[in-house]
């Protein structure tokens, strides 16, 4: 492959996707698992703009910045409940966060 | 190789990288500097794909904005007790990587076997460059046929900060109603709550602290009564305490005016609600 292709961009979208994901399966701290899907985020956004390059189209990078807008307000939402969790439970340890199913 | 590829190699390596050290590293505060490393390179492939203003939205919303919102946070929550510098759960790790890997080939074989090309849209890169460049090109793309997703979106935002200002409000209205319901509050002489009228005089003597689980509810103690509820330890309604003998001045007996009789009914109250 001497020229980009769709495929570089979908692979590396689809590297940092798993990455995240397997943030978001492996680490206990909320804090970090929040940054994970943050990761799986931005892999989509990837996805989205390399398909619009290939296509010469312009729905792709929209799609990407109403992406971003609604990440900020999920963003926010999250660390504001981390905040009001950890005050709650003063612990960023997912596996003790246990008041649902007791 | 052109230099492009060459780029954008060094980009994506890097972007990769950086992802891994948001995963493994122990440090929240490496995670969100490893993060923003992960930003910057996608922002740079970002320019590489032709959508300069995405870029410099992916830097002013990420790096700008977001991680500095998760360096806060990550400053404000209590991290003395980092879960991770404890026995981790190497069954979890180990199937979370296999599931990755597996998850991983298999998107790997469907994006290689990829055959389903579109319509190629309108805006190479002459057109754009044409029509101003991407920013005018993205605005007009949006204010012409993505008005309502854009007003959408507004809303959305909006809603989010209302809401990020409920859930981080501090504790007296938020969060801690059930913690100020589950303590205990101090009657003082309350004619429903006493069985023994409160005498200021024996205060100092009578002085003890609240037992409520320990101590049989409602004991007299040298004229200080502690009652978890004032409710809890009778079942005669406040309005029929003022029938039966009219309580004076102050009516709920924070100057010892209670007589006898109802007070003795009281205590039978108290004893049938334990």
């Amino acid at each position: 492959m001497d020229h980009l292709t769709a495929e570089h961009f979908l692979l590396l979208s689809a590297a940092l996707f798993i990455i995240g994901m397997m943030g978001v399966l492996t680490r206990r701290n909320v804090l970090v698992i929040f940054m994970s899907v943050e990761l799986m985020i931005n892999a989509v956004n990837v996805a989205f703009v390399g398909f619009a390059w290939e296509q010469n189209s312009m729905v792709g990078q929209t799609f990407a910045l109403f992406v971003i807008a609604v990440a900020a307000a999920e963003s926010i939402l999250g660390l504001g409940i981390i905040m009001a969790l950890s005050r709650r439970v003063d612990t960023v340890d997912v596996g003790q966060v246990t008041s649902l199913r007791d | 190789m052109s230099p492009e590829v060459l780029v954008f190699d060094i980009l994506g390596v890097l972007a990769v990288i950086a992802a891994a050290g948001v995963v493994l590293a122990r440090n929240p505060v490496h995670s969100a500097v490893a993060l923003v490393l992960t930003f910057v390179n996608l922002a740079g492939i970002f320019v590489i794909l032709r959508a300069e203003f995405l870029a410099a939205v992916q830097i002013i919303v990420y790096t700008g904005a977001i991680l500095v919102l998760v360096l806060f946070v990550i400053m404000l929550v209590n991290q003395e007790d980092l879960p991770e510098f404890h026995a981790g759960r190497p069954l979890q790790r180990v199937l979370g990587f296999i599931i990755g890997l597996m998850l991983l080939g298999e998107i790997t074989a469907a994006i290689l076997s990829r055959t389903v090309v579109g319509q190629p849209g309108p805006w190479t890169e002459d057109t754009v460059a044409r029509a101003g460049g991407n920013v005018q090109v993205l605005g007009q793309f949006l204010y012409s046929g993505y008005v309502l997703p854009i007003q959408a979106i507004a809303i959305v935002l909006l809603v989010g900060t209302i809401g990020a200002l409920v859930l981080a409000r501090p504790d007296e209205m938020g969060t801690a109603r059930p913690r100020v319901r589950r303590s205990s509050t101090l009657s003082l002489g309350h004619p429903r709550g006493a069985d023994y009228a409160y005498d200021p005089a024996a205060l100092p003597s009578g002085l003890v602290a609240a037992q409520a689980g320990e101590q049989p509810r409602g004991e007299k103690r040298g004229g200080l009564i502690m009652v978890k509820d004032a409710d809890l330890y009778t079942n005669v309604p406040a309005w029929e305490l003022d029938e039966i003998a009219a309580v004076p001045v102050g009516g709920n007996g924070y100057d010892g005016d209670v007589t006898g009789e109802i007070i003795d009914g009281m205590g039978v109250g108290s004893e049938r609600e334990r």
